[in-house]
C-alpha cells in the first residue's frame, strides 16, 4: 500500500508537470503562433492609452519578451524554488509554491487560491454530504420498492435533477427561499471559523442546489447497480442462510454496488474542488469557481494557470483516494 | 508677474453658468442648478434633490460590486465608481461639488486651499494645499507627498491602471518614476515645484485652462513616500478621507471604519455618517439587484443600473418606482466611421451610414428610451459643459432613418448599390452585440452590408478596434464604443475622441481616425482661451464632428438606479452619473 502510495504520488507529480506544459502551450505558445506578439499580449495589461514605451516596460516586467521556453522555466522555478518580484518600492519574495502574480493586479496567485480554497472546499463537501447519503439512499429504497409509486416518483424527480441545469435551480432556490420568502436572506460566504451556524446557514442553498443535481445521478446508478445485484445468487444464498434482511441489502447487496459510485465519487469531487463555477457564480461564493471565471474574464494567464494546476491536483489526489478506498470496500482487490 | 486666478476662478463660473445655459435636463426632469432642500422618495427624485437628507450617524452602509475594482489604490485606477467610490479614503486637490443637479459638474477644491493661480503665459500652475490635514496615521500631509503621489503615475509598469495626463502636459514627460529613478529624495519629477510644505508649482508643456479637473482624479491624493509600497499600496492606502481601511480580502471584501484624523471643517464635500462601510466584490449582479429590492444592501457600487429583470420589475411596481432614479450616466454610445478605411475615405459614404441607421432600433438596443437612454444627435452630452442640441442627419426627426437620403448619399460617393465593410464590437456586451446587429439590419436597407466581428472587451481597445493597425490591415470600416468624460469641459470629453494629435497605436479613441485641421486648430485655440470663451469652442467642435460624419452618434446613456428606503442623503452626482458616495449615511 505505502509503495503504491509513494508511485502515485511521484506520477501525479509528472502528470501535473505534463498539465503545466500543455496549459502553457494553450495560453502562452499558441497565441504566439497565431501571431500575437509578445508586445500585443502586454498592451493588454496596461490600461487605456498606453504608449509603446510604456507597453514595452510592462512587457519586460511580465516576462514575456523571453522566449517560451524560458518563460516556462522560469515559471516552473518559480513553483519549486520561488520567485524574487519587484513591486516598485522594494523586491518581495514569493515562496514555494510561487504559481507567479496576477498579470492584473500583481498579486502572488498562491494566497489568492488558498484563500478561495475554504469556500469551494465548504461547498463541495457540504454538497457531497448530501448527495451521497440522499443519492444513495433514494437509490437503493428505489430499487427496493421497484415499481411502486416511490420508484417512479423518486426516479422522476432523480430525472428533473439530471435535466435542470444548476443555475437555474440555483436561481429557482434564491427567488423562492431568499428573495420572495426571506428563509435565506442574503445569502453570503461566512468562514466557519467566524460563525459556524451563519457559514452553514448559508451554505445550506448552495448545498442543495449542488446536491439536487448529483444526487439525481447517484440516485439512477445506485438503482441500477442495486437492482442487478439483488438479483445475484449470492444474495438468494444469503437470504437462505437466515440472514436479517437488513444485512443482505447494506452488507451484501450496497456493497458489491458501491465500487462504481465510489469511483464517480471521486471524479466528481475532485472536480468541485477545483471550483464548482456555476453554483459560485449563482450564488457569489467567493470560491476557486468564481475566481476561475474573473482569470478568464480577465484574461490573467498566471491565475489561468495556477487554478487549472490546482484543480488537477485536486483530480489526481482523489482518483488516488478513491483507489485506496477499492480495498476496503472490496477485498478482493489489492494495490 | 502672475496673474490672479482669472483663468481658473472665471472658468468655473462661467462653467455653471454654461451648464445652466446649455446643458439640457439630466435624466427625464428638469435638474435644479443647486440642490437646495430635500425630498421623499419619488421616481427620479434623486436626479434633482436630495432625497432622505438626514445627518443621523450610525449603521452599516453596504455596497455590492458584481466585479473588482482596477485598484483600490487612488493612484492606480480608471474606473467611474473607484473614482467616486476613493473620495471616502482619499482627498485629492479638487473634487465636485456635492449636490444634486448641475452643480454636481462644479469643481470645487478638496485639498487644495483654492482653484490656483497660473502665470501670464498660462504655463505654470501654482496650488496650495490647506495646513494641517492629517493622514489615518496622525502625520500632516505635506505638498510633497502630492508631488510623490503624481510621480507614482509615471511608471506604468507598476502603476498601469490610471490616466496619463501629466506625462502629455507635464514637462519633464520622460521622468521615469520614483520606483526606478530613486535619486533626489524620490522628488526627481522637475516638472513639479515644491517650495514649502503646503506649496506646489506645476510647469506645463503648453497652457491647459483644464488642469484643475486633472488634479481632480484621486491620483493627485497624497502619498508619502515612506507609507508607499508601490503595487501592495492597493491593500491599504493611507487614508486622508472620512474613512479608513480596517480589512480588505483582494476580490471579495473591504471593510472600512471612521478615520479619527479626518477633520470635516477641511472637507465640506463630504460626511461621515456610517459607522462601518462594507464592499462585496464579485457578487452577481441579479443578487445585487435581489438584495437591493429586499434592503439588504445599500448601494450598487458600478452605479450603471440594475439588471433587465430588476428594471422591469421595478418599473412595474410603484412602490420600487418610486425608490428609483433614471439619469443620464454621462455616456455616449457611438458607432466610429473610420475615415481611412475604404469607402469610408469618402464623406458621403460616411453619410451615408448617418442617415441610413434606425436610431430607434438602435436606442431599443441599448435598453429603450428609459434604460437605454435618449436618442443622440450629438457626439457630446448634455452633462457635459459645451453639450448644443443640433441635428445634421435628422436623427431626432426621423429616428427610423431616412433611407432616401442615404441612397443619395450613396450615389454621391460612388456607391450606389451599396457596399460591405466590417464592423467590430465587443462580443462580451449584450447590449453593444444587439446594436451591432440592430445597425446591419438598417444599413442593410439601403444595400450597406457588414460583416459583424465580435471581440473581448479586455482587448478591444488595446488589441483590435483601438489599434489602427489592426483596423487597417482587417478593414474595419466601423466600430461600435463609448465614451464617458474623463473631466465634464468639452475638452475631457471631445479632445480623445477627435483631436488628430489623439491618435494611438493602441489604446486609441479617436477611433474613427480624424485629423480634420479644423477641429485640431480649435482645441489648439481652446488653450489661449478661458470662461465663455473657451466653452463656446467645443459646440463648434462637436459641429465638425458630425460634419465630417466621423461618428455615429446612438444613445446618450441612461442608467436605472435603485436607492434602498432606508439609504439616506441620495441623490445623483451629475459628473459620475450615480449616487453620491461620500455623503451617504443609513437610517439605523
Amino acid at each position: 500500500m505505502i509503495f503504491f502510495i509513494i508511485r502515485r504520488l511521484i506520477m501525479t507529480v509528472f502528470l501535473l508537470l505534463v498539465v503545466s506544459m500543455l496549459t502553457f502551450a494553450i495560453f502562452f505558445l499558441v497565441p504566439r503562433l497565431g501571431g500575437e506578439t509578445p508586445y500585443e499580449l502586454a498592451a493588454q495589461y496596461v490600461g487605456r492609452t498606453p504608449i509603446p514605451s510604456e507597453i514595452h516596460a510592462v512587457e519586460i516586467k511580465l516576462g514575456l519578451d523571453a522566449p517560451i521556453w524560458l518563460q516556462y522555466g522560469r515559471y516552473v522555478k518559480g513553483i519549486v524554488l520561488g520567485v524574487h518580484y519587484n513591486n516598485g518600492t522594494d523586491v518581495s519574495y514569493c515562496p514555494f509554491p510561487c504559481f507567479g502574480f496576477s498579470f492584473r493586479n500583481d498579486q502572488p496567485v498562491w494566497p489568492q487560491m488558498t484563500s478561495d480554497i475554504p469556500v469551494t472546499v465548504s461547498l463541495a463537501l457540504g454538497a457531497a454530504v448530501l448527495w451521497l447519503i440522499g443519492g444513495v439512499a433514494v437509490g437503493v429504497l428505489s430499487a427496493l420498492r421497484k415499481g411502486t409509486f416511490f420508484d417512479r416518483l423518486s426516479m422522476g424527480v432523480a430525472l428533473a435533477g439530471v435535466s435542470l441545469p444548476v443555475f437555474f435551480t440555483g436561481l429557482i432556490a434564491l427567488y423562492l427561499f431568499s428573495y420572495r420568502w426571506s428563509l435565506f436572506p442574503n445569502v453570503h460566504y461566512v468562514g466557519i471559523t467566524t460563525n459556524p451556524v451563519q457559514w452553514a446557514r448559508n451554505l445550506i442553498l448552495p448545498w442543495i442546489t449542488l446536491a439536487f443535481l448529483y444526487a439525481a445521478l447517484y440516485a439512477r446508478i445506485t438503482r441500477a447497480g442495486m437492482l442487478e445485484t439483488m438479483g445475484e445468487d449470492y444474495i438468494r444464498t444469503a437470504r437462505a442462510k437466515g440472514l436479517p434482511e437488513r444485512k443482505v441489502i447494506l452488507k451484501h447487496g450496497l456493497r458489491a454496488t458501491l465500487t462504481p459510485i465510489v469511483t464517480i465519487f471521486g471524479m466528481d469531487l475532485g472536480l468541485l474542488l477545483g471550483g464548482a463555477i456555476l453554483t459560485e457564480s449563482v450564488f457569489s461564493l467567493p470560491g476557486l469557481g468564481q475566481f476561475t471565471i474573473l482569470a478568464i474574464q480577465n484574461h490573467d494567464l498566471p491565475e489561468i494557470m495556477g487554478v487549472v494546476m490546482l484543480a488537477a491536483f485536486f483530480i489526481v489526489i482523489a482518483n488516488l483516494i478513491v483507489d485506496i478506498l477499492y480495498t476496503v470496500i472490496d477485498p478482493r482487490v489489492r494495490i | 508677474m502672475k496673474r490672479r486666478s482669472t483663468l481658473a476662478a472665471t472658468a468655473v463660473g462661467a462653467l455653471a453658468a454654461l451648464v445652466i445655459s446649455a446643458c439640457s435636463s439630466n435624466g427625464s426632469t428638469t435638474a435644479s442648478t443647486g440642490g437646495s432642500g430635500g425630498s421623499t422618495a419619488s421616481y427620479n427624485a434623486g436626479v434633482s434633490q436630495v432625497v432622505n437628507p438626514s445627518t443621523q450617524k450610525g449603521g452599516t452602509l453596504i455596497f455590492d460590486s458584481h466585479a473588482s475594482p482596477d485598484s483600490f489604490d487612488p493612484g492606480n485606477t480608471y474606473y467611474a465608481w473607484v473614482l467616486n467610490f476613493s473620495r471616502l479614503y482619499s482627498m485629492a486637490l479638487f473634487t465636485y461639488q456635492s449636490c444634486p443637479g448641475n452643480c454636481g459638474l462644479n469643481l470645487v477644491p478638496d485639498l487644495a486651499t483654492d482653484m490656483g493661480t497660473t502665470s501670464s503665459d498660462g504655463k505654470t500652475w501654482t496650488f496650495h494645499i490647506k495646513p494641517n490635514i492629517k493622514y489615518e496615521n496622525g502625520s500632516v500631509v505635506q505638498a510633497s507627498d502630492v508631488k510623490y503621489a503624481i510621480e507614482r503615475q509615471y511608471d506604468r509598469s507598476v502603476m498601469s491602471n490610471g490616466p496619463t495626463y501629466y506625462q502629455a502636459l507635464l514637462t519633464d514627460p520622460s521622468y521615469p518614476g520614483p520606483y526606478k529613478d530613486r535619486a533626489k529624495n524620490l522628488m526627481g519629477l522637475t516638472a513639479i515645484d515644491v517650495p514649502d510644505a503646503t506649496t506646489l508649482v506645476f510647469h506645463l508643456q503648453a497652457p491647459f485652462p483644464d488642469l484643475p479637473y486633472v488634479l481632480a482624479f484621486p491620483n493627485s491624493a497624497p502619498v508619502p513616500p515612506s507609507a508607499d509600497t508601490g503595487s501592495n499600496y492597493q491593500l491599504h492606502p493611507l487614508s486622508t478621507g472620512p474613512y479608513k481601511f480596517q480589512s480588505y480580502q483582494l476580490n471579495k471584501q473591504l471593510t472600512m471604519v471612521p478615520n479619527p484624523e479626518w477633520n470635516p471643517a477641511t472637507d465640506p464635500q463630504k460626511k461621515q455618517l456610517a459607522s462601518k462601510i462594507i464592499i462585496n466584490l464579485n457578487v452577481n449582479q441579479a443578487d445585487i439587484d435581489n438584495r437591493l429590492l429586499s434592503g439588504d444592501i445599500d448601494v450598487d457600487a458600478a452605479g450603471v443600473g440594475v439588471g433587465p429583470t430588476a428594471q422591469a420589475k421595478i418599473l412595474s411596481n410603484p412602490t420600487y418606482k418610486a425608490n428609483a432614479d433614471n439619469p443620464l450616466n454621462g455616456f455616449g454610445r457611438f458607432v466610429y466611421i473610420d475615415t481611412k478605411v475604404a469607402p469610408f475615405t469618402n464623406l458621403h459614404c460616411r453619410e451615408a451610414v448617418e442617415y441610413a441607421a434606425n436610431k430607434t432600433t438602435l436606442q431599443n438596443a441599448w435598453g429603450g428610451p428609459v434604460v437605454g437612454g435618449e436618442i443622440a444627435s450629438t457626439v457630446n452630452v448634455p452633462t457635459v459643459v459645451g453639450y448644443q442640441k443640433f441635428d445634421l442627419y435628422e436623427a431626432l426627426t426621423k429616428p427610423a432613418g431616412d433611407l432616401t437620403a442615404a441612397k443619395q448619399q450613396l450615389s454621391m460617393c460612388g456607391q450606389p448599390n451599396g457596399f460591405t465593410t466590417n464592423m467590430a464590437y465587443r462580443n462580451d456586451n449584450p447590449q453593444e452585440t444587439a446594436a451591432a446587429t440592430a445597425l446591419q439590419a438598417s444599413l442593410a436597407a439601403v444595400g450597406i452590408k457588414l460583416t459583424l466581428k465580435g471581440f473581448p472587451g479586455g482587448s478591444y481597445y488595446t488589441n483590435f478596434a483601438g489599434a489602427p493597425a489592426y483596423v487597417h490591415s482587417h478593414d474595419i470600416g466601423l466600430a461600435a464604443g463609448g465614451w464617458g468624460a474623463d473631466w465634464p469641459s468639452g475638452y475631457g470629453f471631445l479632445d480623445a475622441l477627435s483631436n488628430g494629435n489623439a491618435i494611438a497605436s493602441s489604446g486609441n479613441a479617436n477611433i474613427e481616425e480624424l485629423n480634420d485641421p479644423v477641429i485640431n486648430n480649435l482645441f489648439t485655440k481652446s488653450s489661449t482661451l478661458s470662461g465663455g470663451a473657451r466653452n463656446a469652442i467645443w459646440p463648434q467642435v462637436d459641429h465638425q464632428i458630425m460634419t465630417d460624419a466621423g461618428i455615429l452618434p446612438e444613445v446618450y446613456q441612461k442608467a436605472l438606479l435603485y436607492r434602498p428606503p432606508n439609504l439616506t442623503n441620495a441623490y445623483v452626482q451629475t459628473y459620475y452619473g450615480m449616487y453620491n458616495y461620500v455623503v451617504l449615511g443609513v437610517k439605523s
